[in-house]
């Protein structure tokens, strides 16, 4: 028996097997893990088959499986609702957020971490609020501000929400707080500013980390509604979430074109996933939780 | 000696201002972010606001209204409704999930990206997805599947009594696996001679899990629980997309009442005194998780 396969940890053990109730309860459990995965499958595929239909099929037709897989009617839809400008619109937006979240979360992490200037705790308590009362319960005095600032119609706003998101900066902390002493140390001996420190020294050493802010803020950009909707609805910047939600609330389109529309925002994400899947499932959360 | 004294009095001085400095540019993007909208919604409520400016001080008077309408009432009951709906269902999901996952001995990675996959569809998209799959009548795909099943089609949202509950399990479809993530994650940590001894005081299969098991993962059922209800506490998209808090208010949230009075009756002042509530609520929610978690670090 391969060693993968057998069990000295956990808490059926090898030899449980041996006993008949244990193996079927064990079958029972896969069978289980399996029918998991099917609801875990089952509304993507079927959002993704449902594209396929004809309108009059999907409103009236009482099968699931769609009669012809027409490849054609995907990108008709993608054509009609000129979707390749929300996908601009929303790579931009990503863009810029991924560069404030590694940016901004990073430097304060950095500084919370290895610098630690008087007060600096008092600043890590109001980060760690943050984390627990997220922003969104006061988006309307945030929405005001924005309005007077002059900043709706950009994706300014969106990037630098980014920049304040009290998770990566505490995934950061905690990262650096890892980094060995003696060669920050070192480098402070030999004269080098603190922001040189971090370029040159932190940064380089956390491409881990990076990489894993990297792939949650593009997810979370990308996902991001409320704040572009109330900044951006009505404007040539729309984004592809944005979109959706006024594509379903108008009457405009049929029922399929906004279900080809979600396969169009979803394809993305499950690109970068199935691309790093390891990465985006290994990250401990409860290291950022537990700070 | 006292030139090493100010030598090294320069160097902390030095420090703390490039500290400083450097923590400015994070401090002014959670000021702006997170920290003054807080502050500014208590303002906000407190003043009568015309357009986008404060005109005079209106006390608590707008407070009152938002307790006196109907709508709070139905609002704070779904939410609450929704928090235990939610540790009803999604609660024990992971669990479950992750005891079950933990155990198998051939494929365990395939089943942990498999069930993670949902946890990366963006939300909006899976709001929009579930009210597809949650279509009434003959048509409707589970309806579809309940003929097959010889079961009688069934109203889902539109049904009051369920428009909650199935919210709830769209949620969980969408959480449940990066959570169970979580909880595979601390079943590792879990000693294996803990197994061991009970295996030699003769426990069978389920009271490993109940005297080993779920002991090992109580700190994190604890944090994670907290966690939840914040964050269920704070339902918006899914009320808003689904049922737009229909039937007859049967799924309003306290989000969504607070979006309502923003965006569709611009009264900013009610919707601020809502997000207060919410605020102050979540408050006690966090000072009790922080309570826990001392508790838990002592």
């Amino acid at each position: 028996m391969k060693n993968t396969d057998s069990n000295l940890k956990g808490i059926i053990r090898d030899y449980d097997l041996n006993r008949w109730s244990v193996r079927i309860g064990y079958a029972a459990a896969y069978l289980l893990g399996i029918l998991f995965l099917v609801i875990c499958f089952f509304p993507l595929i079927w959002t993704m088959l449902s594209g396929f239909k004809e309108i009059k099929e999907f409103v009236l037709g009482t099968k699931i499986l769609p009669e012809e897989m027409r490849l054609s009617s995907y990108f008709h839809t993608w054509e009609t609702l000129s979707f390749a400008r929300y996908y601009i619109n929303s790579g931009v937006s990503v863009g810029g957020s991924v560069l404030c979240a590694v940016f901004f979360n990073g430097l304060l992490g950095f500084v919370l971490s290895r610098v630690r200037p008087a007060g600096h705790k008092v600043v890590y308590a109001l980060v760690m609020w943050g984390l627990l009362i997220p922003a969104t319960t006061s988006i309307v005095p945030l929405f005001l501000n924005i309005l007077k600032l002059h900043l709706t119609e950009s994706f300014l706003p969106l990037w630098l929400s980014m920049g304040a998101n009290a998770f990566y900066t505490v995934l950061f902390k905690n990262f650096f707080d890892s980094l060995p002493k003696p060669l920050i140390e070192s480098a402070r001996i030999d004269g080098a500013s603190e922001f040189r420190i971090f370029r040159s020294i932190a940064v380089p050493l956390s491409q881990a980390v990076i990489m894993v802010v990297v792939l949650y803020s593009i997810n979370a950009a990308w996902s991001d509604f409320l704040l572009p909707f109330l900044l951006l609805q009505n404007t040539p910047l729309e984004t592809v979430m944005v979109k959706l939600f006024s594509w379903m609330r108008g009457s405009k389109f049929n029922d399929v074109q906004i279900i080809r529309a979600i396969v169009f925002s979803i394809i993305p994400p499950i690109t970068l996933f199935a691309l790093f899947q390891k990465q985006i499932t290994q990250v401990k959360l409860q290291a950022g939780i537990k700070g | 000696m006292t030139d090493t004294i100010r030598h090294r009095a320069a160097k902390v001085f030095r420090r703390n201002g490039a500290g400083w400095l450097l923590m400015l540019p994070g401090i002014i993007l959670f000021g702006f972010f997170a920290w003054v909208p807080l502050l500014e919604s208590i303002r906000l409520s407190l003043y009568n606001v015309q357009g986008i400016t404060l005109q005079d001080f209106a006390g608590l008077s707008h407070y009152v209204s938002v307790f006196r309408h109907p709508d709070f009432v139905a609002a704070v009951r779904n939410t609450f409704s929704y928090t235990l709906w939610s540790l009803v269902i999604g609660f024990p999901v992971p669990i479950i999930m992750a005891l079950i996952i933990s155990e198998l001995r051939r494929g365990k990675s395939l089943f942990k990206v498999g069930i993670y996959l949902p946890n990366i569809v963006p939300g909006m998209a899976m709001v929009l997805m579930f009210s597809f799959i949650f279509i009434p009548g003959e048509t409707g795909v589970l309806n579809i599947i309940r003929d097959r099943l010889g079961a009688e089609p069934f109203g889902w949202l539109t049904n009051p009594k369920w428009t909650i509950p199935l919210i709830v399990m769209a949620l969980t479809w969408k959480g449940a696996g990066a959570t169970a993530l979580l909880y595979i994650a601390g079943l590792q940590t879990i000693d294996s001679q803990l197994y061991d001894a009970a295996i030699i005081d003769g426990a069978g299969i389920g009271r490993r899990i109940f005297h080993v098991t779920l002991p090992g993962l109580y700190n994190l059922m604890r944090i994670l629980l907290i966690l939840q209800v914040i964050s269920v506490f704070q339902i918006l998209y899914e009320p808003l997309v689904m049922t737009n808090g229909g039937p007859n208010n049967a799924s309003l949230s306290l989000m969504q009442l607070m979006f309502r009075y923003a965006f569709t009756d611009y009264n900013y002042s009610l919707a601020s005194a809502v997000s207060v509530i919410i605020c102050l609520m979540l408050i006690i929610l966090t000072v009790l998780y922080m309570k826990m978690n001392k508790e838990q670090d002592a």
